[in-house]
């Protein structure tokens, strides 16, 4: 006999509002419901109501965790409204900015991930290190979580003395290289709760249209800052993470070479800055009507902003906001099937989920 | 050939892209956007979504698709004159959500489709968040940046 297991929108597992209602049969999932909109903020309708200035910090709020690459993407976009580029300084910090937020934003997801397999110390230690990523973001913009360095036509602050901030990526990637790479990679434990788990199969991704480190988990080789590169990226040599598997495992180890992938981007582009002003077209822009889009590769995978103005007037005509976990967590349903019930925290925690980017 | 033109003879017109602002833009023409649908299966582009804007007056909605094929941004833009048009979502899992939010949204129909349950808020009212009434008054402008603003 069949029954139905609700998880959220208020679980211990997931501390954000979102409900999972499972359908299952023993211990074993059959089929899985998904409900959004507990905290629906109508940031888009919002968006409408506010000035050029106003609606950057409006979607700086989209996301707690990438508030940069929110207001990256709108920025890019406002730039081609307004007919600006970016002078290259600003591009580098952009990129800078992008990558430490990437940084944060995985291994804030390792914690949780350690937690919910009931692996404590290494939340701990996942946090600890989070800590170091979010002084460096600190020394950079003053602020831990919304930084205000996006502006149209270029960014706020300065990085006045890129270099030293190397020996911080450095201590970084050493810190990951000898402690949370390894036990997320060859711990038993680590091992035991995500390989075959949450299977999204190939095909699958493919269907649900998936993005980011999901997607790259399930063997499609993707990524906006190689494949149609913004900012200075197109500058910038990395590597691109695939694996096949499809399961939490493969998931885990995609963002774990990530983390090595975006301190190697870190020291390109913290070494080779180029010197110049960080910001052009002064403090009055004028947007020609149109709309135009911006694409944008978040930690979580790909952001679009589609940003519509009319001529004259100082607020956009629309806004429209697709975040990558409002592509990501349909494809959910599918993991969960034939799952046992107690790996369904971890496996809808696999994705990263930001509800807060959904309920936008 | 390139991905681009290959999608073009898969759609059989004779319109061509046209680049603009970062976006492969192509008027579909005649073409319905469950062609286009298929078209973009054929070639593998990845969908991105569906972005609604409500045209002045009563002249109805502007719809627009975007795909991802090999990096390039496609932008398929379909004028609805009333309140529906055709669902994508059984050629296109991944236009589900965005379907069933601009329905609530706007109150369009994406015909061949259900929508329970709604995806963002309870009950079975539609359009009360960004569709507009044409009999209302203009919305206030917002105001000018103040001085602060100006400053930071």
């Amino acid at each position: 006999m069949s029954y139905k297991i609700p998880m959220g929108p208020y679980h211990p597992g997931l501390e954000e509002p979102y409900k999972l209602d499972m359908i299952c049969e023993g211990e074993t999932v059959q089929d899985a419901e998904l409900h959004i909109g507990f905290n629906f903020r109508g940031i888009e309708h919002l968006a409408e109501t506010r000035n050029y200035f106003q609606v950057i910090a409006l979607m700086e709020r989209v996301c707690g965790i990438c508030s940069f690459i929110h207001t990256l993407t709108l920025c890019q976009a406002m730039e081609k409204l307004a007919g600006l580029e970016a002078p290259p300084r600003a591009q580098y910090i952009r990129v800078v900015m992008a990558e430490l937020e990437r940084l944060h934003s995985h291994v804030l997801w390792a914690g949780i991930a350690a937690k919910l397999m009931g692996f404590k110390t290494m939340f701990m230690t996942c946090f600890a290190l989070r800590e170091k990523v979010m002084d460096v973001l600190q020394a950079i913009s003053g602020n831990r979580v919304n930084y205000s360095m996006n502006r149209v036509g270029g960014v706020n602050r300065d990085v006045e003395d890129p270099l030293a901030l190397v020996n911080m990526v450095d201590d970084l990637e050493r810190e990951m290289m000898r402690t949370v790479i390894p036990i997320f990679t060859t711990s038993s434990t680590a091992r035991s709760r995500c390989a075959g788990i949450g299977v999204l199969t190939h095909e699958k991704a493919i269907s649900c249209a998936v993005v980011g480190p999901t997607a790259r988990a399930s063997g499609i080789n993707q990524d906006l800052r190689r494949d149609a590169p913004y900012a200075a990226y197109a500058e910038m040599k990395f590597e691109v993470p695939v694996e096949q598997a499809g399961d939490v495992r493969a998931r885990l180890f995609v963002r774990a070479l990530e983390i090595i992938e975006s301190c190697r981007i870190l020291r390109q582009a913290l070494a080779g800055m180029p010197s110049g002003e960080i910001a052009v077209g002064g403090d009055k822009f004028a947007f020609i009507t149109g709309t135009a889009t911006s694409r944008v590769e978040a930690p979580r995978g790909e952001v679009m902003y589609s940003v519509s103005w009319k001529e004259g007037s100082r607020n956009p005509a629309r806004v429209h906001v697709r975040t990558p976990t409002y592509a990501n967590m349909p494809a959910v349903r599918w993991m969960v099937r034939g799952a046992r019930l107690a790996d369904t925290p971890l496996i809808q925690a696999s994705i990263d989920p930001c509800y807060s980017c959904t309920d936008r | 050939m390139t991905s681009l033109e290959n999608l073009r003879e898969k759609l059989g017109t004779v319109e061509p892209w046209v680049e603009s602002r970062g976006t492969w833009w192509l008027n579909p023409g005649v073409l319905s956007v469950r062609e286009v649908a298929r078209a973009m299966n054929a070639v593998g582009a990845r969908f991105i979504t569906i972005t609604a804007y409500q045209l002045p007056g009563a002249e109805g909605f502007r719809l627009e698709y975007h795909w991802d094929l090999d990096g390039h941004l496609l932008g398929l833009p379909f004028v609805i004159a009333g309140n529906s048009t055709q669902s994508i979502f059984d050629l296109c899992e991944a236009a589900d959500w965005i379907e069933r939010e601009i329905h609530e949204e706007y109150s369009i129909d994406f015909t061949g489709r259900e929508y329970e349950p709604l995806l963002l808020r309870k009950g079975d009212k539609t359009g009360v968040n960004l569709r507009e009434d044409p009999a209302a008054p203009p919305k206030p402008a917002a105001p000018a940046p103040g001085p602060k603003e100006v400053a930071q």
